[in-house]
């Protein structure tokens, strides 16, 4: 007689950011089917932009998602900078790298300690750790205020800057802020080395394990950061940002309102083990020796790796900050702002969200967006989630169904997923 | 309320950002908040969460986008003694709503192609639309101090009230210079409702209107078009930029027509 066996349904995936569930269909032969259903509704960023005035399409597109908005506020940006043929100043840059860092360590500080932590910890959500973890929730709120203050500053408030307009910034804070700024980095310092070492000693899930292709973004300068001009693949593959759609490819699938993406042909991830994979050589300080120290957990076979990599990146980021702040205080004061003419060119921006790549491709004619396509982190990674999803299932499916789900759920946490990020792909 | 004497809290996302939420999340006060309430739903932090269960206070983010979502309002209402919407989205439609008077189909064109989805997209509403609203919480994000406000007067048994008076007032207290009569930009600060403590414009930035336009009829969208049109913007731009976070807003365009239409005002 077959076995009957039950669609194994998560509705609603908890602590991530956005709507989506996960369906496993089991047969008598093993695994049968493997979703992630994304069922965030879509919102047409892209097609609600097009013919409208570029700085008004600048403040809409952060509202994509709010736990990198500083991220869509600056790719933006800069796509609409390089369509119109002009490029800030070098200290304009740093002092927009460390406000995008502000993001990261915000963002980094949220998804290890809130969403992630409480699966390894045995608890349903972070609010039940308090009592009993209160060192950690401690260091995880210091870090994310850290976060949030630093994007305070630079770019206006923590969610959603209005501050960074093309040309530079609306106004710069003074340079006491930027003193202070530095000082509390150097205080969290060892709390993000406190957060690496925590993460050191949690499961990596080896059911999991197997060849993953990584894309992260060329950092610029060579010194491992958040803007750069070209992709690289983990297959040694290089090519410059504008040439992005030669080699990773779109589509729509029906269980989700966001597409999934192939890389020629192939699933592919993105995000902090990414950049790593890739870009490793170009880390310095602190951060340098942790990597070379527990290079055998930071795995790019691993897509838990990903969580160690992003509390690597904490320490890479908080000491990273520090000498943007000083390149920037060595030419103080600074003009916040540069007339910008606005002409009519196409501009491609690929920077590295806190989830992994951020691709923004404008195109400005007579002042309005002609032409907008944004394509997140999140929307690039969803085939392989769903692949490490599957490998999970496939490994466990005979295991007690609330098991299970609890182990899926920690293959899609540990992409730190963007769920509202992701449903706005346009294909035009 | 349970019989601990624990208030019971809801929040519901629909289609956003989640900047609500985080926003939310992001406050060290809840930490005051929590030993007086039992959070029975909020999946952005909490894995148990149960969406149809009775509550004493629902806060819901996001525009109504699909027809699930339809759906899952009124479960949230059923539910709730008090239902709050909280953000642009859900009170009003986000600036997803845009371009709400395009076809469906014609954005789902541009931005899916041919390629169909098994879910039911639909064109973003607020929450409003749909169920009966207790209270707003206006931002897109809300201020911190809006939660404070609204959920410390909520829980000693009062009603938080809406702000009547423009994001100007805040400015011109302040001591800023006018982003709008002195840098000539579009400055939507004179119709938006006020609570940032006019954030934008002290950094040089026109607003935009993210808190949405002053309630009671206050909003003179009229007026402002009026200077707008001084300044040299047409009729469409000035649609265009008011309807950014006031797509919905039954007024906007019969305000704005009187202007560019001779009608005396």
């Amino acid at each position: 007689m077959k076995n009957l066996y039950l669609p194994i349904t998560i509705d609603h995936i908890a602590r991530i950011e956005g709507k989506g569930g996960v369906e496993i269909v089991v047969g008598d032969d093993g695994v049968k089917e493997v979703k992630l259903n994304i069922i965030e509704g879509p919102r047409f960023f892209e097609a609600i932009s097009l013919g409208k005035k570029v700085d008004e399409a600048l403040a809409i597109y952060p509202r994509i998602c709010s736990f990198c908005s500083a991220a869509h506020k600056l790719t933006a940006v800069e796509a609409a900078e390089k369509a119109v043929g002009f490029t800030p100043r070098e200290e304009i840059q740093a002092l927009r790298e460390v406000l995008y860092i502000g993001d990261m360590i915000e963002s980094h500080a949220l998804h290890l300690y809130l969403l992630v932590l409480p699966d390894y910890l045995g608890y349903s959500g972070p609010l039940h750790m308090i009592e009993e973890y209160k060192k950690e929730i401690g260091i995880a709120l210091d870090l994310k205020n850290l976060g949030s203050w630093m994007m305070d500053e630079l770019g206006s408030r923590a969610i959603h800057q209005e501050n960074v307009v093309m040309g530079g910034f609306g106004k710069l804070p003074d340079k006491s802020v930027l003193e202070t700024m530095k000082k509390r980095l150097k205080e969290a310092l060892p709390k993000a080395e406190y957060t690496f070492e925590l993460f050191t000693k949690l499961e990596q899930y080896e059911e999991v394990e197997g060849l993953i292709t990584h894309i992260a973004v060329k950092p610029r300068g060579d010194v491992y950061g958040i803007y750069g001009d070209y992709l690289k693949a983990s297959d040694g593959n290089e090519f410059p940002s504008e040439e992005y759609k030669e080699h990773i490819k779109e589509f729509v699938v029906e269980h989700s309102f966001a597409k999934h993406s192939h890389y020629h042909g192939k699933p592919f991830m993105v995000g902090a083990i990414s950049r790593l994979v890739n870009n490793a050589g170009t880390l310095y300080g602190k951060a340098k020796e942790l990597y070379e120290a527990h290079k055998d957990l930071l795995r790019a076979t691993n897509p838990f790796a990903n969580n160690l990599a992003q509390a690597l990146e904490l320490v890479y980021f908080t000491e990273r900050a520090i000498d943007l702040i000083d390149e920037v205080l060595a030419k103080w004061p600074v003009k916040p702002r540069d007339e910008v003419e606005i002409r009519d060119g196409f501009g491609v921006s690929t920077t590295e969200a806190p989830r992994g790549v951020l691709v923004y491709a404008l195109k400005v004619e007579n002042g309005r967006v002609s032409y907008a396509d944004i394509i997140t982190p999140t929307a690039f990674n969803l085939a392989m989630m769903e692949q490490h999803v599957r490998m999970m299932a496939e490994k466990h499916y005979n295991d007690d169904p609330e098991r299970l789900k609890l182990l899926a759920e920690m293959v899609v946490r540990a992409y730190d997923p963007c769920l509202s990020c992701s449903v706005h792909v346009a294909r035009l | 309320m349970e019989e601990n004497g624990k208030v019971r809290i809801g929040f519901y996302a629909l289609t956003s950002c989640y900047g609500c939420q985080l926003q939310f999340a992001m406050m060290d006060e809840i930490l005051q908040l929590l030993p007086n309430a039992e959070i029975v739903c909020w999946y952005m932090l909490e894995r148990d969460s149960k969406e149809i269960e009775p509550v004493d206070i629902a806060f819901i983010e996001g525009s109504v986008s699909t027809e699930e979502e339809v759906e899952l309002v009124k479960k949230i209402r059923e539910n709730a003694k008090t239902v709050v919407a909280v953000g642009s989205c859900a009170v009003h439609g986000g600036v997803q709503s845009w371009e709400k008077d395009k076809s469906l189909d014609e954005l789902w064109k541009t931005v899916y192609g041919d390629g169909t989805v098994k879910f039911q997209p639909k064109m973003a509403e607020p929450v409003e639309k749909y169920i009966k609203v207790d209270y707003k919480i206006y931002g897109c994000p809300p201020e911190k101090k809006d939660f404070v406000y609204a959920i410390g007067t909520l829980l000693i048994g009062s009603w938080p009230e809406d702000i009547d008076y423009p994001v100007c007032l805040e400015c011109r207290l302040n001591g800023n210079s006018c982003v709008l009569l002195e840098k000539g930009e579009p400055c939507l600060g004179p119709v938006t409702r006020a609570g940032c403590n006019a954030r934008c414009p002290a950094y040089g930035i026109a607003c935009i209107g993210c808190r949405g336009a002053i309630g009671y009829d206050v909003a003179w969208f009229d007026s402002l078009a009026r200077v707008f049109r001084e300044k040299g913007l047409t009729k469409e731009e000035i649609l265009e930029r008011m309807k950014i976070f006031n797509a919905h807003n039954p007024k906007l365009e019969e305000m704005v027509n009187k202007i560019f239409e001779g009608v005396k005002e």
